[in-house]
């Protein structure tokens, strides 16, 4: 049944995408409509799945597919809040496609699931999981803002008043935009970090700094000195945009290395 | 005489070549000087798109090669390169066209006209603007100004400074909250200070080098004068910078913009150049916090604009073409007429003078009647003669076969030679009716 009803968001995030696309070459308001009811639609079958999924298993996405469906759920959802509160339907064109690639893998992984170790069967887990999603999600919108910022720039610097100029939101939109999300993406990220550390803390044994731990540290350092360079230092534009892309992909590892890629059939579920 | 046409414009030469020859007013009234010299009419039209000379002269070989010499000496031979040049009605239809913002960088905007319209007083008031090609240029403005009310080409365009407000938009989420410096109280910096505060701009500051004319722009638009020497401060303040003065050197380098960008802490800054010679050094825009444009860059982007125009600009062309023909009729009747009326006179002289000769030969033996009569049949000979050539010259129309026809007339009835005779008399040597009659344009 879920894995029906995401096929179904999943075709509708598929033409949602075409829609935005055809939206950034030709504007016209009944195709950010349609992308909008398209998504909205997605984003309530999608949203059945997860919750029936979700519901069997303690309110956590197990596995990596689960995982990567769920990102491509919040991205959208942060999406969808976007457009409606600021109407710029050209980022659709950006996030829809990011957000399929996202779902992809969960397609693809259908199944591989493990149950969860004795040690992490924590009360506050299902609310770690759902933050550090919701974190991926505002960085990953964060990053495709920041790739908008730059092409944006590149257009606007070499005065290439071509179909990008023409149709991007202006520069500090996307950067004040950027600033917002990463704002977000560090509130829920740094909630996380202190909820891993809780779990390590009541859990047994020795903690030992592994990949996915150095990962999250290194990447919440990189959008901690990245929001205080900008209210402090000034920082803006480019430079951040870049600095949001990099932090992204830490985050992004972090993300991978709780799962156990290389055995799909037998991903598991790790913590901070 | 014939009208001729040489100039460049933003489609043909860079910035860098318009730059050298955009030339402040007192050096345009010299040059008109030189180049007006009786019979011939001149008139500089100079705007930071385009440079031209339109010419009005009797030799108009000579007057192209003058102004030729006078366009290598003050843009250098790389000038020469992009010129272009229109002879006769289509020097006619080219006037026409730029006053009607036809041939502007932006279709349709309306500053061309008041600068096409200084041009004019100017050259009217160095003398160099005063028969044929005062009278081209006021149907050229009332061509515009038909163009302006019967087409929407005034609304659909925008004009350069709307054009910067847009480019604005794309590093400024909208203009509220921002500060906004402009540089120059020129009809180009009023343009912008309107254009600006209606977008929404929250602080607006003008500055001028004098003071008072800014002062006076600024209480027009609701905005604040300061002064000119206070320039870098205000700048440093400013989100948005659009400057149109006359500086023949850039008013800001990357020097001292550079100078700025501590204080300002990655603030953006949008800098416009209207101006040509540029105010700002190209050079500005390699900062990496400030996004600078100059007129070409502009054109640039009001080009992907400019479909949306195409259309009323058709209009206009049409409207254009009507005007023009109208031009050309009333101006080969005004001037055809005289060959008509110089035929009859001659006709007249000779029927009178031979009806004298007559009269003598025939001695007192004719009483009144007779006398009456002889008079009367030298009239109708003249009348008969005259008839079938006037009717057929009126018939025909000025256009074309018309002139042709008067020009043949002129020439079969020596009139040519008569008024060439009367030119060389005659200093100002402006009303050579026949020859304008007979070469159309």
């Amino acid at each position: 049944m879920s894995h029906t009803l995401v096929s179904l968001a999943c075709h509708a995030y598929g033409i949602a995408a075409v829609v935005y696309l055809a939206y950034l070459v030709r504007q016209s308001e009944a195709l950010a409509t349609a992308g909008r009811v398209l998504v909205g639609g997605g984003l309530a079958l999608h949203g059945v799945a997860l919750f029936e999924l979700l519901g069997v298993q303690s309110g956590r996405p197990v596995g990596l597919a689960q995982g990567f469906s769920a990102l491509a759920f919040l991205l959208l959802a942060i999406f969808l809040f976007l457009d409606v509160r600021y109407r710029r339907p050209v980022i659709g064109a950006f996030l829809t496609p990011l957000a399929l690639a996202a779902l992809l893998p969960g397609l693809l992984l259908q199944g591989g699931q493990a149950p969860l170790p004795p040690g992490v069967r924590q009360p506050l887990l299902p609310l770690h999981i759902t933050l550090a999603l919701v974190g991926l999600a505002a960085f990953a919108v964060a990053a495709g803002v920041g790739v908008m910022y730059v092409l944006m720039e590149r257009q606007v610097k070499a005065k290439r008043f071509g179909l990008l100029f023409s149709r991007l939101p202006s520069l500090e939109f996307l950067d004040t935009l950027n600033r917002r999300l990463v704002v977000w993406g560090f509130m829920a990220l740094s909630i996380t970090l202190a909820t891993g550390a809780f779990f390590v803390g009541t859990a047994p044994g020795p903690w030992t700094v592994d990949g996915k731990t150095l990962a999250t540290l290194v990447a919440w350092a990189v959008f901690a000195a990245l929001l205080v360079a900008r209210s402090v230092a000034g920082w803006r534009g480019r430079r951040v945009a870049f600095l949001t892309m990099a932090g992204f992909c830490l985050v992004m590892v972090s993300f991978l290395s709780s799962y156990d890629v290389s055995s799909p059939s037998a991903a598991t579920l790790g913590m901070p | 005489m014939e009208l001729i046409c040489i100039g460049l414009s933003h489609r043909t030469a860079p910035l860098n070549v318009r730059e050298r020859l955009a030339l402040p007013e007192s050096r345009q009234v010299d040059v008109l000087q030189r180049l007006a010299q009786a019979p011939v009419e001149a008139l500089w039209v100079s705007t930071c798109n385009r440079v031209e000379v339109y010419l009005f002269a009797p030799d108009a070989a000579m007057a192209r090669q003058r102004a030729l010499t006078e366009l290598q000496v003050l843009g250098g031979v790389e000038a020469l390169e992009h010129l272009y040049e229109h002879q006769g009605e289509a020097a006619l239809v080219h006037l026409f066209r730029v006053a009607c913002s036809l041939d502007s960088m932006v279709l349709g905007e309306a500053q061309i006209l008041g600068q096409v319209k200084e041009a004019f007083e100017r050259g009217q008031g160095a003398g160099a603007v005063r028969g044929e090609l005062m009278r081209a240029c006021a149907a050229a403005f009332s061509c515009a100004k038909r163009v302006r009310t019967e087409t929407a080409i005034g609304r659909a365009a925008t004009s350069m400074a709307a054009a910067a407000v847009q480019l604005a938009s794309k590093v400024f989420d909208g203009l509220a909250g921002k500060t906004v410096l402009v540089v120059g109280a020129g009809e180009m910096g009023e343009l912008a200070a309107r254009h600006l505060k209606q977008a929404g701009a929250s602080k607006l500051y003008v500055t001028n080098r004098t003071l008072s004319r800014a002062e006076a722009l600024a209480a027009e638009v609701g905005g604040q004068a300061r002064p000119f020497e206070d320039l870098l401060g205000l700048v440093a303040a400013a989100d948005v910078v659009v400057c149109s003065t006359a500086s023949q050197v850039p008013l800001f380098t990357r020097d001292n913009v550079g100078a700025l960008g501590r204080g300002r802490r990655g603030r953006p800054l949008f800098m416009v150049d209207l101006a040509v010679p540029r105010d700002i050094d190209p050079a500005v825009g390699t900062l990496d916090w400030v996004h600078a444009y100059d007129v070409d860059d502009i054109q640039k982007f009001v080009a992907d604009n400019a479909a949306a125009r195409a259309e009323e600009a058709q209009k206009a062309g049409v409207l254009v073409a009507q005007e023009v023909a109208r031009f050309v009729k009333e101006r080969a009747l005004r001037e055809g007429t005289p060959v008509l009326a110089r035929l009859r006179q001659r006709a007249e002289a000779i029927a009178r003078s031979e009806v004298e000769r007559t009269l003598g030969a025939l001695g007192d033996g004719l009483n009144d009647k007779q006398r009456k009569s002889i008079e009367a049949m030298g009239r109708a000979i003249v009348n008969k003669l005259l008839h079938e050539p006037t009717a057929r010259l009126r018939a025909v129309g000025p256009e074309g076969e018309g002139n042709r026809l008067a020009g043949a007339a002129a020439e079969l009835f020596g009139l040519l030679e008569e008024e060439v005779g009367t030119a060389a008399a005659a200093p100002s040597g402006m009303a050579t009716p026949v020859q304008v009659a007979t070469g159309g344009k």
